[in-house]
């Protein structure tokens, strides 16, 4: 009791906010420097958990930051070199006003600039926290390489984005780490591992721009700005990780191959070396030139029992992951005019393909189209006039399904005038029980290094997988669900009798019936799975049956959409049927 | 004084050379004119014409009056002759031989033969050699060559700087260097590099990258000095490290935005897209059902005609209603009178309260006795209600969490989702080549960074006009109407 009465708003949430215009103020700033500074500092704003608190008892919306945020703002030296700015200006004007050329031509040497290194070091303490935010940097500078060099933005900008971009392409092809592509309605998705961190970035397509009137290109130029300068340290320190030369250069023998008579033709001088770099036909020269990277093999210790096991899964899957990284090793490509050239090139090279396309497409080609080794011709139109025997000519889609699958599809589904297959994402990942569409599991089946076959026999194959993930699901009832799947297969053949159709007839050599230790093995298991199940007590039984009930019921859906599919595939097919005649 | 004085005596000697000359030239040429050879290509004016009005009388003593009122007509005329010769025919004609004026006529030349030859290509020739008219109006017509610009070949102090330039070239023969050479080659080159590195802006093209990461903070000095003097780099709060998202920078498009998508996938991608849609026009209808009028708010005739009348029919209701406030006052009167309690009443109304406290404090005991019975069932209530608590907590917990995902509140705006991207089943292209790009890779980039919280929604800056236009018409276009 007693005391000094309390003031309101002078302690508590009220002390710890500042709105956006005290910000301003306390900074001496413009509001556009002010955001500016923000974005380049990473101080965003903060919405309070009691606004009436913090606005002084009124609700209205406004932008609030953190004090300590600001304070922490009022040491940095950029804020000094933007009032020079504001400072330049002025002068500037005034000079302008009064026709002293002298005077603007001094000014204009003395410009203030500031440099962001020091920001970039401090957001980014570490090489790789400054990776694990470099998803964003990539997107924007790939969006700004394509801008249109009018007025929305600096040209040098467009410029230093594009070089960057260049820069990080070669990067991932240099070291292999490209891992999905994506072709979307909005753009182009890829993924790479770079240095264990998953990058996703998205490229605009080329020339799709209308800039829309709600975007605020200040905002996004100075995004750029600071991402331009955390690109480039990282290409540097990637350059470096992989003993390349930083500004990169063209290999010795790539340059002398490169050299064309008619290079004028293209570009000035001075920009012919980045447009041979960003035709990502050539690859980049070492510090220390060696032959081949000699594989690095994992290390081997001295383990026993379980964890032997998982060291040769391991060890599988880098195996895997390094054929896989040669996907298109020894593959001549050749990619017609109308195709994508930078994404199909990057793609391609990415895998250890050789690429190459018309001289008059782009600069860096390194073959013709006579050339007789040539196994892969790109082409996307309907038909092409002059066809060479000794190579495929396929879709552009084959190419970025191959890299989702991660291994060669059958050309066949490409081929010209061939109604492609699905372009599936490869950034969806289902669960066990989740519906596959019959093109994921073909692709599966490939993966397996099983045969492609008929279609009929792979619809009984993809049956036979769902049961078999039945089998997966619920161990307790795998008796009953082989007996299940005779009986499907009895139906079926009824059902085909019925139909009309004669009835597929094999006649299969008997077999003896031999007992499998490894089979009496997995029915001790599930007998022992069994019952432990009965040993339940009440509540975890009730729970495990939940768990069950939901895995079967998400089966069962998944087992629906199969079905809708299918019956839509034959609607397809009769009406194919139909037209034909 | 005296200087220019000079300068003004020797002004008057040159212009009095000059007329002494010019008056030469006209003597001469007035010669020439009364030769008989001279050809005249004005007809002379009558000279009765010249002396019209009656002759003035004029004294000739004085040397104004020999400019103002001697007639030199003729002599102006005749020399404006000469200039016309000189500027159409390069010279006097009387000069020109007869060959250059005269030429014989032979008839008319044989065209029908060479046109006959080579008709068509001489025609185009033609064509394609004449030259603009703009350029010939442009041309220079005079045959008078232009005047030497005698400024042009003259130099000041030539001489002396001829005999500078001999002796520098005399001394560098010898191997000597002046001084002033020798000054400049003295001084330091200035430090161009570290000027360039000060200009050089952020967007650069060519700038120069390093390893960032590698170098270790130089310590270029004492950190208190460096503190001190506000040179030191504060550090960076861990706080600020945490995004304020945990959204991913790149949310990859759902698999039926493919270019040429599984179907089941697109079609869910549409449902989706419909649903969205669906709940849009639901709040447009609810709110068009809102602003829609009441019929009942019309007006008929009937109100229209009983607004018309109001206060002109006199009402019996207003004296009622009057009475009814009266009434009302008095009985709020009321209320604030009161009996007075007796001391009794006051000491029974006490003993009563005590009592009652008393009760209450003996059955609160007995209660607490009686708990130490139901100690069980205490327990498991409690464990109720913590279980309880606990559930909250977590539910509130993964509210929290759900809300991290959700972009904030951060000003006068809501964030608003950007409209999915979509292909219907017949805008999807079979192929790469004729694929139509939906929606704009820059529009998701800044839907995200708000989406994530990075900065906060706002909407284009109107532009409002601070005075209103004025209509002014303009000369020239009244005249034309």
């Amino acid at each position: 009791m007693g005391g000094i009465q309390k003031k309101k708003f002078e302690r508590g949430s009220a002390t710890n906010y500042i709105t956006r215009n005290k910000a301003r103020k306390k900074l001496q700033l413009s509001l556009p420097d002010f955001r500016r500074l923000c974005i380049l500092k990473g101080i965003y704003p903060h919405e309070p958990k009691h606004k009436k608190k913090v606005n002084k008892g009124s609700t209205a919306p406004r932008t609030f930051y953190l004090l300590k945020d600001i304070r922490f703002l009022l040491h940095e030296p950029i804020v000094g070199k933007f009032r020079d700015y504001k400072v330049f200006v002025r002068k500037l004007k005034k000079a302008y006003g009064k026709t002293e050329w002298s005077t603007v031509e001094r000014l204009r040497e003395n410009k203030p600039t500031y440099k962001l290194d020091h920001v970039i070091k401090e957001r980014y303490p570490t090489f790789i926290d400054a990776l694990r935010d470099i998803d964003d940097a990539l997107c924007m500078c790939f969006l700004f390489s394509t801008f249109a060099r009018t007025g929305k933005c600096h040209v040098q900008t467009i410029q230093l984005c594009r070089r960057l971009t260049v820069e990080w392409m070669n990067y991932v092809i240099a070291s292999r780490a490209l891992r999905k592509v994506f072709i979307s309605i909005k753009g182009l998705y890829y993924q790479a591992e770079v240095m264990g961190q998953l990058v996703t970035w998205l490229v605009p397509y080329q020339f799709s721009h209308d800039h829309p009137t709600d975007v605020d290109y200040r905002v996004m130029a100075t995004f750029t700005e600071l991402y331009t300068t955390l690109l480039g340290f990282v290409n540097f320190r990637l350059y470096h990780s992989l003993n390349l030369l930083y500004p990169p250069k063209l290999d010795s023998k790539a340059v002398s191959e490169l050299k064309e008579d008619n290079e004028d033709d293209y570009a000035m001088n001075s920009e012919c070396y980045i447009e041979k770099l960003s035709a990502l036909s050539a690859s980049l020269a070492r510090v220390v030139s060696t032959a081949e990277e000699e594989e690095a093999e994992l290390d081997q210790f001295p383990v026993d029992g379980e964890d032997m096991e998982k060291m040769e899964a391991r060890e599988k899957e880098q195996k895997w992951q390094e054929a896989q990284k040669k996907l298109f090793e020894g593959l001549k490509i050749f990619l017609n005019r109308e195709v994508p050239r930078e994404s199909l090139a990057f793609v391609i090279r990415c895998f250890g393909g050789n690429v190459s396309w018309d001289k008059s497409v782009c600069i860096g080609s390194t073959y013709e189209v006579t050339d007789e080794t040539i196994t892969h011709h790109i082409v996307d139109r309907p038909s092409i006039d002059k066809q060479y025997i000794n190579r495929y000519y396929i879709q552009p889609q084959w190419v970025y399904d191959c890299v989702n699958a991660k291994i060669l599809l059958p050309v066949e589904d490409y081929f010209l005038g061939v109604t492609l297959p699905p372009h599936l994402s490869p950034f969806v990942e289902e669960k066990d029980g989740d519906y596959i569409p019959p093109e994921k599991l073909k692709i599966m089946a490939l993966q397996r290094g099983e045969k492609p076959a008929h279609e009929q026999e792979e619809d009984s194959e993809e049956e036979d997988e769902q049961s078999e993930d039945e089998e997966d699901e619920d161990d307790e009832e795998e008796v009953d669900e082989e007996e299940d799947a005779e009986e499907e297969n009895l139906k079926k053949m009824e059902e085909q009798k019925s139909r009309g159709k004669s009835p597929q007839v094999k006649v299969t050599p008997g077999k003896v019936k031999v007992e499998n230790p490894a089979r009496l093995e997995q029915e001790e298991k599930a007998e022992e799975k069994r019952l432990a199940i009965m040993m339940m007590n009440k509540k975890e039984k009730y729970l495990y049956d939940k768990i069950m009930f939901g895995k079967k019921r998400k089966v069962r859906e998944a087992n629906k959409l199969a079905a809708k599919r299918k019956a839509y595939d034959n609607a397809e097919k009769a009406k194919k049927k139909k037209t034909r005649k | 004084m005296h200087h220019r004085l000079a300068c003004n005596k020797h002004h008057q000697k040159k212009t009095k050379k000059k007329k002494r000359i010019m008056a030469a030239a006209r003597r001469l040429k007035r010669v020439i004119a009364s030769q008989p050879g001279f050809l005249n290509l004005k007809s002379t004016s009558d000279p009765a014409d010249l002396v019209s009005s009656r002759r003035k009388r004029v004294n000739k003593n004085k040397k104004k009056n020999w400019n103002k009122h001697s007639d030199i007509n003729d002599v102006e005329e005749f020399l404006e002759d000469v200039r016309l010769q000189e500027r159409t025919t390069g010279g006097l004609l009387s000069e020109k031989s007869d060959d250059s004026l005269f030429f014989l006529d032979i008839g008319q030349p044989k065209k029908t033969e060479e046109t006959a030859a080579e008709p068509v290509e001489r025609k185009r020739k033609k064509k394609a050699s004449r030259p603009l008219r703009i350029d010939l109006i442009l041309q220079h017509d005079s045959l008078v060559p232009p005047p030497k610009d005698v400024l042009a070949y003259q130099q000041p102090n030539a001489k002396k700087i001829r005999r500078i330039a001999q002796k520098a070239e005399q001394l560098a023969a010898k191997g000597v260097v002046p001084r002033r050479q020798k000054q400049l080659l003295k001084r330091r080159p200035v430090a161009k590099t570290t000027k360039k590195a000060v200009t050089e802006a952020n967007n650069n093209p060519d700038r120069e990258y390093y390893d960032i990461w590698g170098l270790e903070t130089k310590d270029s000095g004492d950190p208190w000095y460096l503190q001190q003097t506000g040179k030191k780099l504060v550090k960076r709060p861990e706080r600020l490290n945490e995004k304020p998202s945990v959204l991913p920078a790149v949310e990859v498009i759902a698999p039926g935005g493919s270019y040429n998508p599984d179907i089941f996938s697109h079609q869910a991608l549409l449902q989706e897209a419909h649903e969205v849609e669906v709940k849009k026009q639901k709040e447009e209808d609810k709110i068009e059902r809102q602003l829609a009028v009441n019929k009942a708010d019309t007006a008929t005739e009937e109100t229209i005609f009983r607004e018309q009348v109001e206060g002109l029919v006199e009402e019996e209701n207003e004296e009622e209603t009057v009475h009814n406030e009266d009434e009302e006052d008095v009985a709020v009167g009321g209320i604030a009178l009161g009996e007075k309690k007796t001391e009794r009443q006051r000491k029974r109304e006490k003993a009563v309260r005590i009592k009652e406290q008393q009760r209450l404090a003996e059955r609160r005991q007995t209660g607490q006795r009686q708990q130490l019975f139901q100690l069980r069932s205490i327990k498991v209530s409690i464990r109720q209600q913590e279980q309880k608590t606990k559930a909250k907590q977590k539910q509130r917990k993964a509210k929290q969490e759900a809300q991290k995902a959700q972009p904030r509140r951060l000003g006068r705006l809501k964030f608003q989702a950007p409209d999915l991207e979509v292909q219907l089943s017949d805008e999807l292209a079979g192929t790469l080549r004729r694929l139509k790009p939906e929606g704009s890779v820059a529009k998701d980039r800044f839907k995200s960074l708000q989406k994530r919280n990075l900065i906060e929604p706002r909407e284009r800056a109107k532009f409002k006009r601070r005075y209103k236009l004025k209509y002014v018409e303009k000369r020239a276009f009244r005249e034309i109407t």
